[in-house]
This record gives structure tokens, sequence and C-alpha cells, in this order.
């Protein structure tokens, strides 16, 4: 899934939740504190739900990676139809990364906003499901777009209702807990519906694309668990709104196409940056699987628990990395570790036959750096009116990549094998890596502010703080 | 970093392998030395490759089970002759020679001697484990009827085409067929599995077409059989490769050898073949299904082959083994009603696969480009710095 997730949202906290409670008569009541959305009991309560939110989208992202074989099989295709299930995702994510905010602020509004889009990808993977029970094709990958219309758009409202529940170093918290729920959705779906298309198998006592459709239905029950969580949430943000007399939250994007003209050379590089690489993430866990069963020899339980390793790795190491990187600051040496740790882990997986774990568990440490590193460099290079612009563009980008490489992924994997489908990725690889070189000495030879350690980018925070005043 | 040097001289000492560029002039006759006209169904094909200074006879004969003979002999002159009515009549050993006979310095044979069909009603695709009953009665192909070499016969492409089946109902629409290949120089196979050959090797090409089979959950397994020279014991090396750019998704090979006793000494000749069989015409990724290949087990006598019982006397042992195609959960035959299957014979060592010249230039740009900008950019760093130290120092008013 990409990377919404690990953006920061740089709303100001400005919610009253310090006034005392008050109902609709005007007398202050007390009430028990798991119901009073003043207090951290129910905040906490909030917060789960809030965690949850997410949790059906990122289960059923990687369905099809679980179950490549079973699809792969069931419905007869060759490797870049199915790389197409995760083209359609990112398809219409080109374009609503930019109307994501606008349609949660002045549309619908965050509670009715988040219901709409939890029920398109509740719809999409029903759909997406029926698809596979008539052997349709053109059901599925129409299934997958309405469910990439709700996914990432989803993730923006999760990150709204958090910044407006919680303020100042909690939502720093809040994030990391609803990024470690994210992963752990995709590690269970990784490792869990294999199984459950065995037992469903079983059960229906021969294998097939019904087989197939029902495991996907199975699979949607998360998606209903999330639409129940949104649900849920919008009644008690309502609450707490008519309880606090509190606005109903922005997710503050200003969106300004027009700014695009105004980038620096350095955001374009950090654009490149974040495109090339995660182009080589991304569909190779789509395609994972396979290779590991055939390269590797492994058994399709070992293939999909290493494939999930990356997702498993991210979940604990995304805050610690994330404290590491705000602690030394130093932006650009860690991307440019990042990168040649990533570029070093395919290699691995190439052209060596050395155990896969290692070079999975490097991938997860890498991508999870490499996201903590370089998405807080956007905000340094950018003002803060365009900053919204700046990381709508970012989004779009790199689910137009992400559509585009997925697809051609897979059409080199039909044609060519493993061997140049791990090149390719290396290649990508080492344009990141041009791009992040590149990005060191531009920012070198311009006095740019892009790799100060953090104590000295707090002396400049401060100086241009007391500047303004 | 320094992992990153190990792997591209990994990478570079795997393009810098000895390219095989030994040269053969290739010629093919049907039935050589005959005078009179053939019985139906049998026909002796001679592929002679001349080189400097060897010989290699690639023979192959439908009298009995479907053989490839390989002979190797260290003279540009050296020719086959048979004694034709010895030959048909199958009688003894001796009708075919390959002469002069002091020339001869290695020889072996390659024998399709049946077709096993198993009926794997629980999908293991286990023949081994499988109870006999479940083995429908195998296909013996030395009472196969085969088609004529004559009209198949490609002399530009050097290839010929035999096609047969045992006149019952499941090879009423349908035939079992080989297409024998030889080359005169190192290349590589159009279709997949793309197998490397060199001037030393032939391949054969098997196919079931159209073959009715006789359950629903039939699967099938070929037997091969090899004749060689008692004291070279015979074994199946499976190498693995990190390379599968001919053959999407195989990183394995495997190669029938036989070569003496003491594991060091180069092995003498070989069938090798990729564990991959394709159930649709078109050899594509989804019609990919692997095979798997028994033990070699020494067999008591020679197989049932005219070739092989004219030309090898005593002193030549036998040793065969089961391809077994498919695995469990894949489709059955009667899915597509095609099966096809490759394997190389040749001479000495067995070829080995590179990288292809892109994959080298795609790392090398790859991963020379950063390496250049680093070392531009720090020229221009240190340019800077140098420039920029007479301004260290200004005056303070």
């Amino acid at each position: 899934m990409a990377v919404r997730e690990e953006r920061r949202n740089l709303l100001d906290e400005d919610n009253s939740l310090s006034s005392p409670v008050r109902d609709d008569s005007g007398t202050a009541r007390p009430m028990a504190a798991i119901c009073d959305p003043s207090r951290i009991h129910h905040r906490i309560v909030v917060l789960m739900f809030m965690c949850f939110l997410g949790f059906g989208s990122y289960f059923c992202y990687d369905n099809p990676a679980a179950l490549q074989t079973q699809v792969l099989q069931d419905m007869n295709l060759n490797t870049s139809k199915f790389m197409q299930l995760y083209a359609w995702y990112s398809w219409p994510n080109v374009v609503l990364c930019f109307l994501g905010g606008f349609l949660l602020d002045r549309v619908f509004g965050i509670r009715l906003g988040t219901v709409i889009f939890s029920l398109f990808v509740c719809v999409g993977q029903v759909i997406f499901a029926a698809g596979a029970f008539f052997n349709a094709f053109w059901l599925m990958a129409l299934g997958r777009f309405v469910f990439g219309i709700g996914g990432e758009s989803l993730a923006v409202a999760q990150n709204t209702y958090a910044v407006n529940w919680f303020k100042g170093k909690e939502v720093n918290l809040v994030f990391g807990l609803q990024l470690s729920m994210a992963r752990l959705g995709s590690t269970v779906n990784m490792n869990i519906m294999g199984w459950v298309y065995n037992r469903i198998q079983d059960l229906m006592g021969h294998a097939g694309h019904t087989t197939l459709g029902v495991t996907l239905l199975i699979a949607s029950s998360t998606c209903i668990f999330s639409l129940l969580c949104a649900l849920v949430l919008g009644y008690l943000d309502k609450r707490a709104e008519r309880l606090l007399n509190k606005e109903q939250g922005k997710t503050g994007e200003v969106i300004k196409l027009t700014d695009v003209k105004d980038f620096s050379l350095s955001l374009w590089l950090i654009f490149i940056i974040c495109v090339a690489y995660y182009v080589a993430i991304f569909p190779f866990i789509g395609l994972g699987q396979v290779f590991f069963i055939e390269k590797f020899n492994f058994s399709p339980t070992q293939a999909r628990a290493v494939n999930s390793i990356v997702y498993i790795i991210s979940a604990p190491a995304s805050p610690v990395l994330g404290f590491l990187v705000d602690k030394t600051g130093r932006n650009l040496i860690w991307v440019l570790c990042a990168v040649v740790t990533t570029l070093a882990s395919h290699m691995m997986l190439a052209f060596t036959f050395w155990n896969p774990w290692i070079a999975m568990c490097l991938l997860g440490v890498s991508y999870s750096l490499l996201a903590c590193a370089l998405w807080p460099m956007v905000a340094f290079v950018v003002p803060e009116h365009q900053l919204g612009t700046a990381y709508g563009f970012m989004q779009s980008i790199q689910n137009l990549g992400l559509a585009l490489i997925a697809m051609a992924a897979g059409a080199i994997l039909d044609n060519r094998g493993y061997l140049f489908l791990e090149v390719f990725f290396c290649a990508c690889i080492c344009m990141a890596l041009i791009a992040i070189v590149m990005l060191y000495f531009v920012n070198y030879l311009r006095g740019g502010e892009l790799n100060l350690s953090a104590s000295a980018r707090a002396k400049l925070q401060k100086s241009s703080s007391s500047d303004s005043e | 970093m320094l992992l990153l040097l190990f792997l591209i001289l990994q990478l570079v000492s795997g393009f810098i392998l000895d390219s095989d560029d030994y040269h053969r002039r290739v010629s093919l006759e049907l039935n050589p030395g005959l005078n009179s006209s053939v019985p139906p169904g049998v026909s002796l094909l001679h592929i002679q490759a001349r080189g400097a200074n060897d010989t290699l006879h690639f023979l192959f004969c439908s009298l009995g089970a479907p053989t490839l003979l390989l002979v190797h002999t260290n003279s540009t002159s050296s020719s086959v002759k048979v004694d034709w009515p010895q030959f048909l009549s199958k009688n003894d050993s001796g009708s075919l020679q390959v002469e002069p006979r002091s020339s001869v310095q290695y020889s072996s044979a390659l024998v399709f001697t049946r077709l096993w069909e198993y009926e794997d009603v629980n999908n293991t695709a286990d023949p081994q484990n499988m109870p006999s009953s479940s083995f429908f009665p195998p296909y013996e192909l030395q009472s196969f009827t085969w088609g004529d070499l004559n009209k198949t016969l490609n002399s530009t492409a050097h290839t010929a085409q035999l096609c047969g089946g045992d006149g019952t109902s499941s090879f009423s629409n349908g035939s079992l067929c080989l297409t024998i290949s030889a080359f005169e120089s190192v290349g590589r196979d159009h279709i997949w599995p793309r197998l490397l050959h060199n001037a030393n090797s032939s391949q054969i090409h098997v196919w079931l077409k159209g073959v009715t089979a006789r359950s629903n959950y039939s699967r099938f397994s070929l037997e091969l059989q090899t004749v060689g020279s008692r004291e070279l014991p015979s074994r199946v090396d499976v190498v693995r490769s990190i390379d599968d750019e001919y053959t999407p998704s195989i990183f394995q090979v495997s190669e029938w050898v036989s070569s003496p006793v003491n594991s060091t000494s180069p092995v003498l000749g070989y069938s090798q073949w990729k564990p991959v069989a394709y159930r649709t015409a078109a050899h594509i990724l989804e019609g990919a299904t692997p095979c798997r290949h028994s033990s070699p087990q020494p067999m008591a006598q020679l197989p049932p082959s005219g070739l092989v019982k004219a030309y090898f006397g005593d002193g030549y042992q036998t040793s065969g083994l089961n391809i077994t195609f498919g695995i469990a959960g894949d489709p059955f035959y009667s899915v597509t009603n095609y099966l096809s299957w490759t394997v190389m014979v040749g001479l000495g060592s067995p070829p080995v696969d590179s990288f292809s010249p892109l994959v080298i230039v795609i790392m090398a740009v790859g991963l020379g480009t950063p390496l250049v900008l680093i070392l531009l950019g720090g020229v221009c760093v240190c340019i800077r710095k140098r420039q920029a130290e007479p301004l260290a120092y200004e005056p303070i008013n």
C-alpha cells in the first residue's frame, strides 16, 4: 500500500479539549471517564476504532500477493494480467490524491466522507470476490478500481481523525500506532489467506475460481468490520462535537496545482527518489511468493512468511528509526543508506542463493528508514502554504509509477524471468541512488539545509522564529 | 560497497566463461547405403557433424524404440556402414558399424522405451508411491507405427520429425512426436526452454498432441534408457543457477552424465534437460508444469531398440529412469491434451548458461553512473572549496 500513512499532517492542533463537557441543556454533568470525550479513557477507545478503520483496506490490498499461485491457476492468468490487479488499484489515486482533502473538507465532511470511502472499500472488495466467483477478470479489475478509490482516501481520513482527537506529541504516537495496525493487517493477510483458501478447498472439495471467490468474500469481512468502525467513529465524533462544542475536523490541505511550477530542483529530485524507490518494493512483494517458491525451493507457507517480513519489521522499526532520524538529523545520509541497503538486498536476491530471510530483513529495515527520512525532507524544501500540493503531487506520481511499473513487472516476468525482473528493480533503485547522490551535491553546493544535523536544524528554527518576532 | 564489488565480480566472471566457439559442418543422410526400398515404418537418419579433426555421428532410428545413438570418432573421414538385411531382421549386433572402428572414442545411446500413464485421483503426482492398480498398461514405443522421416527432413535447418502412434483409439486423433535437431555451433533454441547448444550436442523435442487420455485424472511419465560403457556409471546432477532468463521461473538444470567413477574427471557424455514441461503448444509461462526424474537404475538387458542391438555388443550397460510430468495440484493432461518436453544429448561436458549481455549492460550502467557522479561531485566540491578559501578572511571594516 502506498505511504499515505507515513505523511505528517501539518494542521495545527487547535482543539479545545480542555473545556468542560456541557450537554444540551447547558449544565455541566459528571460523565463516566470512558464516555467523556475530553478524557483520555474515551480517546483511547476512539483510538482503537481509528486504528481498525484502516485494517480492512490494508488487509485486502495485498490479497492478490497472498493468493498469487491460486489466482494465477484458478483464473488462468499470466503474470502481466495478474499485476493489473495492482495497477487498477493505483490508477484512481493518481487523481484522487489531489481531491481527497477537498472532498473530505468541503464536500462530504470528515464523518460522512469516512463512511463513504469505507463503503467504497467494502463494495470494491465484494465486486473483486464476485469477479473471481463468476470467473470474470474484468469484474475483478473493476473491483480493485473501486477498492482503490476508497483505500487511499480512507488513509487521509484516518490521519485527519488522529490530528483532531490528539495533540502535540500524542499525534506522533497515534500515527505510529496507525501505521503498525496497517502493517499488522498486511502481515496477517499474507500469512492467513493461504490457509483460509485451503480450508475452503477442503470444504468445497475442489480448487477453482469459486473457491477463490468464496475466500475473497471472507476477506471482505474485514472491510465490513472497518465500515462498522467508520460508523462508530462518525457517531462518537458527532457526539464529541455536540458535547465539546468543537467544529468538525478538517484535513487542512490546500491544493493549488499552479504551485507545481515553483517546485525547486531539490523537490523534483525527492520526487524521483520516492517514485524510483517504491516501484522496486511494492510490485516486488506482489510477485514475491512464487519467486521464493521457484528459486529458493520454499514451501508456499514459508514463501508467504518471508514475503510478509518486510511489513512485520516495518511495524516496530518505523517508530524506532523515526526517533533515530529525529535525533540525529542528516536526512540525506539516512536516505542514501536506505537506498544502498535496498540495492544490496535486491542484488543478493538476484545474484545469489543466500537465504532470502537476510535480504528481506534488510529490505524491511531500509524501507522503514527511507520512509522516516524522506517524507519530512519535503517539509524542509517547500514553504508551508505549498506543502499540501507538494505531498499531493508526490502521492500522485508515486501511484502513477506504481500502476505503470506493476504492469511492466508482470510483462517482464512473463517474457524474461525472475533474474531480469530483479535486475530491472535494481535499475530502478540505481535511479533512486543517482537522484540521492545528485540531491546531496545540489544541496551541498547551493547551501541547502536538507542534511543538517538535528541540533543545527533546531538552532536554525530558533533563529528564524526569533527573526520573525 | 565491498558487497557490491563482490557481486559485480561474480556477475562478470559468470559472463567471461569459456564461450564455446567450436564449429562443425552438419549433413543429414537418410538410410545410408540402402539400395532397395525400405519397409514402411523404418527410417535411419544419419547426421554427420564434421569438425576440424574429429567427427560426431548421430544416428536416429525408429526400428524398435526410438533411439538416438551418438558416436564420436577422432577422424574426419569416418563413416557409417550398415548391413541392411541383418539390421532389419534385428538379429545380432555388428550390423551397424562406424568405420574405421579404431577411431571410435566414445559412444552412447538414449532410448525412449515407454510412455506410462497413471490415474492420479488424489492429485499427488507421485507415481513412485502409487499402487500399481492406478497405472494403465504402458505404451510400448517399440511397437508404435512411425511416419516417414523422409517427408519431415529439413536439410537446411538440420532437423527431422518422427511421429507415430500405436493404432489404438487413444492415438486416433493424436500422436507422439520426436523432433531431432543438430547444430553447427553455439546457439540457443528460439522457444522455451531455450536450451543452450553447441556443436557437440543435438536436441530432441518430445511431445504428445491430441492423444486421448484413458481417464480424466491421467498424468504421464516417460521412461528413458541410456546405454554406455560398463566402466562409466551414470548419475543425474541437478545444477542450480541464478539465471532464469531463458526459461523463466526455472532455476535448475538436470544433467544425466556418464563420467568415470572419480568425480573430478571430465564428463564424457550427457543428456541435459530443464525440469519443466509445457502443457500448451505455445510455450508460455502459464502452461509450464514442473517435471521430476527418478534416480537412474541399472537395467538387466539392452533396451528393445534395433539400433542399440545392431551397434552395441558386450561391455555395455543400460540404465533407465522415468521423467514424471506435473506436480500435485497441476492441471491434468486432459485439460489441454498437449504435453511437451525437450532434452539435449551431447558429447563432453554439458553447456553452461551465462548472463545475457543486456543484463550485464544494465547492471554496469546502473551501478557505474552513481559512482561516476560521486567522483564528479567530489571533484566539484574540492574545486569549490579551493576557490572559496581566499574569501575565508574578510577585513572587519
